[in-house]
């Protein structure tokens, strides 16, 4: 019996998987925060202490994610691009397009058969596209991003945004408010302003059937809808989308434990 | 003695202008969440600062984001001729103009007041005042205060993001390991610069260059652009009423080609009232 550990560092959120293994056993999430190398060690410590187990008793551990650098105690780190690659590959082996919203990037990637990397574009420039656009709408709404995706669903007539860039659609929204939208119109528009972003890159990498979408974005069941919408085709969602690199980060361990 | 109004209410602020031979009168407010209900108090204020009635106006012209919601207006412009016009009043020599906005940024080229072509940005809010607006209520110094901070600088800070959320984030993060504001001011100058730069060179740049709207008033963003262009570029006494002087003056143009004819352009028939949501 081998545990090993996934570690992904996120700009948002940091997750843990372990898996007993090809098989998820535990998971954590917590937000990052300032301290990364902290970050890591504690939720690495809650998703293991679910099973009883300490850090010691890790046959192989791999980081990934934007922090992957700081987490000292990792035998190997990969990027989160092949962390991500890694996890949908295992969970959904037919995807060939993943779409990952993260809490500050936007990643589209395109596997091949095998399930390698074929090729991906990462949204760094502009936050329209990613979680922080939701987070910010969710804050001036006074309700939390989970909430995001049901009410949306319960809209009548989505407004129209003008632009995906956060902070103008911050300034649309508040005046819309101000008209009377109701808050379910407004997170529909946005949901959708936010997909066309999304699959403006998802064209630029080269969409092809089937697509999965992962990271905490994809909690966001609107948003996915909205995505499904602009692609005309249907997407996967993982039960758990936001431990999905963790999860390709232990499975990548398991590998590297064997072959040592 | 003929008198006309111009009008433009943009994303941030309204401004009125009273014209005749000269400038009678003008005013800045600011547009609010409610600029419906601005527009005719801004106007009243102004008409009371001219000594003049609304009965003495001889024809108004409405510009700017918000120029549909003034019900009092006898027609509506686009800011883009409007701007033309006023710059070409007040600084006949310039050829290109660069207009800093609130919510919006935009390169003019015009010939004999006449605009020859333009670009604009008012989809992504970097390279416009709501960046500088943003990063100065981050680093807690009024906006209006940014020009004269950033030439303390020493150097300017390197701001790698382009976006606006993501600049803010490392603008406070280079602050908390010890940069200092200066330099972190003259940092988002060169930002919005380099973004206005690469926005306005679409067209071809001639000199005279001049600057109008919000960002014109901050001596710190002129320089950083001067550093771009590689000239000088003038900036007109009271930049921000450049549209609404661009309105009255179109305005007045419209009356006398009227008069010329012996007739009376058609007027709105309102008086100083608010516009209705969504008329």
């Amino acid at each position: 019996m081998t545990y090993v550990l996934g570690i992904d560092v996120g700009s948002g959120y940091s997750k843990a998987v372990v898996c007993e293994d090809t098989s998820i056993r535990s998971f954590a999430v917590m937000p990052s925060g300032g301290d990364y190398k902290e970050v890591a060690r504690s939720v690495a410590k809650k998703a293991l202490s679910e099973l009883g187990l300490s850090l010691n008793e890790v046959a192989y551990t791999v980081a990934g994610g934007y922090g992957a650098s700081m987490v000292d105690f990792a035998d190997h780190s990969l990027t989160d691009i092949s962390c991500h690659a890694a996890g949908i590959h295992h969970i959904f082996p037919s995807v060939k397009t993943v779409i990952d919203v993260g809490a500050q990037f936007t990643r589209a990637i395109r596997l091949d058969d095998a399930g390698r990397i074929a090729n991906f574009i990462l949204n760094e420039k502009c936050a329209g596209g990613s979680g922080k656009f939701l987070q910010t709408i969710a804050r001036i709404l006074s309700m939390d991003v989970s909430e995001i995706g049901d009410l949306s669903l319960t809209a009548t007539k989505p407004v129209e945004f003008t632009t995906a860039c956060a902070v103008f659609a911050e300034s649309e929204a508040v005046s819309r408010i101000a008209e009377g939208a109701a808050p379910a119109d407004i997170l529909a528009g946005l949901n959708k302003a936010m997909a066309s972003k999304i699959v403006t890159l998802v064209t630029r990498v080269g969409f092809a059937p089937d697509c999965a979408v992962t990271g905490g974005g994809a909690k966001n069941n609107g948003l996915v809808r909205a995505i499904e919408e602009e692609l005309t085709a249907t997407v996967f969602v993982a039960n758990e989308p936001q431990i999905t690199a963790a999860f390709g980060a232990a499975l990548t361990a398991f590998e590297k434990f064997q072959t040592r | 003695m003929n008198y006309f109004a111009g009008i433009d209410i943009g994303s941030t602020m309204t401004k009125v202008v009273i014209f005749s031979d000269t400038i009678e009168a003008s005013l800045i407010g600011p547009t609010g969440p409610e600029h419906r209900k601005l527009a005719n108090k801004v106007m009243e204020e102004t008409l009371a600062k001219s000594g003049l009635r609304f009965e003495d106006i001889a024809y108004i012209v409405a510009t700017g984001y918000g120029r549909i919601n003034v019900p009092f207006a006898d027609r509506q412009v686009t800011e883009i001729t409007c701007h033309a016009k006023g710059l070409h009043h007040l600084l006949p020599s310039v050829k290109t103009i660069v207009d800093i906005g609130g919510q919006d940024s935009k390169g003019i080229k015009i010939h004999d007041g006449k605009v020859t072509s333009f670009v604009m940005n008012d989809k992504c809010a970097a390279g416009t005042g709501r960046f500088l607006e943003i990063i100065a209520d981050s680093l807690g110094i009024p906006l209006e205060k940014l020009g004269e901070i950033s030439l303390t600088a020493q150097s300017a800070a390197e701001i790698s993001s382009t976006c606006t959320v993501f600049a803010e984030h490392e603008v406070i993060n280079k602050l908390a390991s010890g940069e200092s504001i200066a330099n972190l001011v003259a940092g988002i100058h060169e930002s919005v610069a380099t973004r206005v730069y690469a926005l306005v060179k679409k067209l071809k740049i001639e000199p005279d260059v001049a600057i109008t709207g919000g960002g014109a008033k901050n001596i710190g963003l002129v320089k950083a652009l001067e550093g771009k262009f590689g000239f000088p570029i003038m900036v007109p006494p009271e930049p921000l009423i450049t549209g609404a002087l661009g309105a009255a003056l179109v305005g007045k143009e419209v009356y006398q080609k009227y008069a010329a004819d012996g007739q009376m352009p058609t007027r709105s028939g309102r008086g100083l009232e608010e516009a209705k949501l969504f008329s």
